[in-house]
């Protein structure tokens, strides 16, 4: 294969892209007008209560803090809501792609039913779920749980009734956020790699699993979010044990209710820094040429 | 032989998109899939490809029944139309990808690599991102991935579809002489007769999912074999019970010749040195006819000249068919 025949391509050169200036909007009152709307409409509606939350926490310095990680209990409750979220976040992100390769790559009877089953738990309340779940998995009445709970498994008002309360109410944000950029890239790159000689396992590490890499950031951050802040699905299959399956949001809730607001406040403040912070880390490292 | 199909069916739902293509495409030769769009030519690239699978029939690659291979095991190097190029990296990244795969030694992947990327003219693109290059840059690394893995055939779908028509003329060149260069099998579909006239050794037309005609260019513009293939490769008339190039009829203002058809001038287009008439003819027809703007001021026609028309000596005449028109 030698270079002797073919001579240049007379081609203009590569076009190097240039950051497109934003056009210029010619601002008029209304402008003016509905800056304003959006911008108080945020901040009654957002910024303020999250703001006295953080006001009210660090009212008397760090103390609320400090008197919330020596209480063996709390810690076990925020150790718990870490635990629950970190296997939500696995079991979604794991069906998540699978799912979300099953509903763009394959036709298969039944694919909108499929479909709109996924909306449920983001349609249905989450009291709903957790009722549904003891339903079935309830130790003594339910579906399957007798059954279980003679092998020795128990699952209502334990840690794995909890994990699935929680994976299920975020089960969508994952396939929503995977499926869209899946549709976007098609199927011709993978085809051109089967084409090179990859093997099905191939063509998803090296191919497909780069393509969509931001769209599981985000999954992973919306999951992780929800995970830690589910409460309704929660409250009904943990049987909120003190210091066993007492999650930090069922904390707050009992603190708050106990004419312990300060102690809400700090917990309710953990909580909002870890999905405030996974937002901030993404946003600073994702590539700038990526929405 | 290269690649031998035989009883090739395949459908899509109720559209039959092949039926019963028989194809021989030689060893180290360009040939071109010329049809109208729609006609199955892309279909059967696929399927010689392994991305689609025919309903019935056989596909052979250098005499290894590849019927039902899986796409990776082929060995074939696939173009798209739209470049699948891998978004995510670079464009040696690009190039090296099959040979990645099959687990070649690092050094040997650069230099092949190197190699490659200056057979395509893109040595100094190497580490940039797809997207910093043009469309027919593109196409060029999207090509010399293909050869990376020196594939018994180079399949290419409508390779130049996608580029605009000045690109895609300097790439057609480009990929004839590469071919040259190369010598590998290489098959490409198009829907566009010049392209193919001008770049391929052998055509295969085909049209509605069956075979037209296989042949040299010259052999297909000369002897087509029915009526589309004829009218593809270019304008097509009727005069009497035969068809043939508007240009191949001879027109005089005396009936010289036994047998020569009567008929009037109804319209009169002059483009540059030729002038196009449209002759309506006594038996009804209507026959377009190309001259020369010389030879027009000669006889001294304008619309409505009587004039006779005969096929010309040597001009390529098939039987008129009915059904196409």
């Amino acid at each position: 294969m030698a270079d002797t025949l073919v001579h240049e391509v007379a081609e203009p050169a590569a076009p190097v892209e240039k950051p497109r200036r934003a056009p210029r909007v010619r601002k008029t009152p209304v402008t003016y007008l509905m800056r304003f709307i959006v911008t108080a409409y945020l901040f009654f509606l957002v910024a303020w209560p999250v703001s006295l939350v953080v006001t009210h926490t660090f009212a008397d310095g760090f103390d609320s803090i400090r008197s919330l990680l020596d209480d063996a209990d709390m810690v076990v409750a925020l150790q718990l809501s870490a635990y629950v979220a970190v296997w939500s976040v696995i079991i979604n992100t794991l069906f998540g792609v699978g799912i979300s390769l099953l509903l763009v790559r394959y036709e298969f009877p039944g694919k909108r039913i499929l479909n709109s089953l996924l909306d449920i738990p983001l349609s249905v309340s989450p009291v709903v779920v957790g009722l549904a779940l003891v339903l079935v998995y309830g130790g003594r009445n339910g579906w399957f749980g007798p059954t279980l709970a003679g092998w020795g498994f128990q699952i209502i008002f334990s840690t794995p009734g909890i994990v699935m309360a929680t994976t299920f109410v975020a089960l969508p944000l994952m396939i929503r956020e995977i499926v869209p950029v899946l549709e976007e890239i098609g199927i011709e790159q993978e085809q051109a790699a089967e084409s090179l000689g990859a093997s099905g396992l191939q063509r998803f590490w090296r191919i497909t699993l780069p393509s969509i890499k931001w769209g599981i950031v985000y999954g992973v951050v919306l999951t992780l979010a929800r995970s830690l802040g589910e409460f309704g699905a929660v409250k009904v299959v943990s049987g909120n044990v003190l210091g066993q399956t007492r999650t930090a949001t069922l904390a707050v809730e009992e603190k708050y209710l106990n004419f312990d607001p300060q102690g809400a406040y700090a917990t309710a403040f953990l909580l909002a820094m870890v999905s405030v912070a996974c937002i901030v880390v993404v946003a600073i490292i994702r590539p700038k040429n990526h929405p | 032989m290269s690649i031998e199909v035989t009883g090739l069916n395949k459908k899509f739902g109720d559209f039959v998109a092949l039926d019963d293509v028989n194809v021989t495409i030689p060893t180290g030769q360009l040939t071109a899939l010329l049809g109208p769009s729609g006609g199955g030519k892309s279909t059967l690239l696929r399927i010689i490809a392994g991305l689609e699978k025919g309903d019935t029939g056989t596909v052979n690659i250098e005499g290894v029944n590849a019927t039902n291979l899986p796409a990776q095991k082929r060995n074939v190097g696939f173009v798209f139309q739209h470049y699948a190029v891998f978004k995510h990296m670079t464009v040696a990244k690009n190039v090296a990808f099959g040979l990645e795969i099959r687990k070649r030694p690092k050094d040997e992947i650069a230099h092949r690599v190197d190699e490659l990327l200056k057979l395509v003219h893109l040595s100094q693109f190497a580490h940039r991102l797809p997207s910093q290059l043009s469309g027919g840059q593109r196409q060029r690394m999207a090509l010399a991935r293909a050869l990376a893995v020196e594939p018994s055939v180079l399949l290419l779908d409508e390779p130049f579809g996608a580029l605009d028509a000045k690109v895609r003329k300097e790439l057609r060149d480009w990929l004839r002489r590469l071919h040259d260069d190369v010598h590998v099998t290489t098959v490409f579909v198009t829907h566009d007769q010049e392209e193919a006239m001008e770049v391929a050794d052998e055509i295969v037309v085909i049209n509605e999912g069956r075979v037209e005609q296989v042949g040299t260019p010259d052999q297909l513009y000369d002897e087509p074999a029915n009526d589309f293939v004829m009218s593809f490769l270019g304008e097509v008339t009727h005069l009497g019970g035969v068809s043939l190039r508007p240009h191949d009829i001879d027109l005089e203002t005396q009936p010289l010749l036994a047998g020569a058809v009567e008929g009037s001038v109804s319209r009169m287009v002059r483009i540059g040195f030729e002038v196009r008439l449209h002759v309506l003819t006594v038996d009804g027809d209507e026959v377009s006819v190309i001259i020369t703007r010389t030879h027009a001021r000669s006889l001294g026609l304008e619309e409505g000249s009587t004039v006779y028309l005969t096929p010309a000596a040597g001009a390529t005449v098939i039987p008129r068919m009915a059904a196409v028109g």
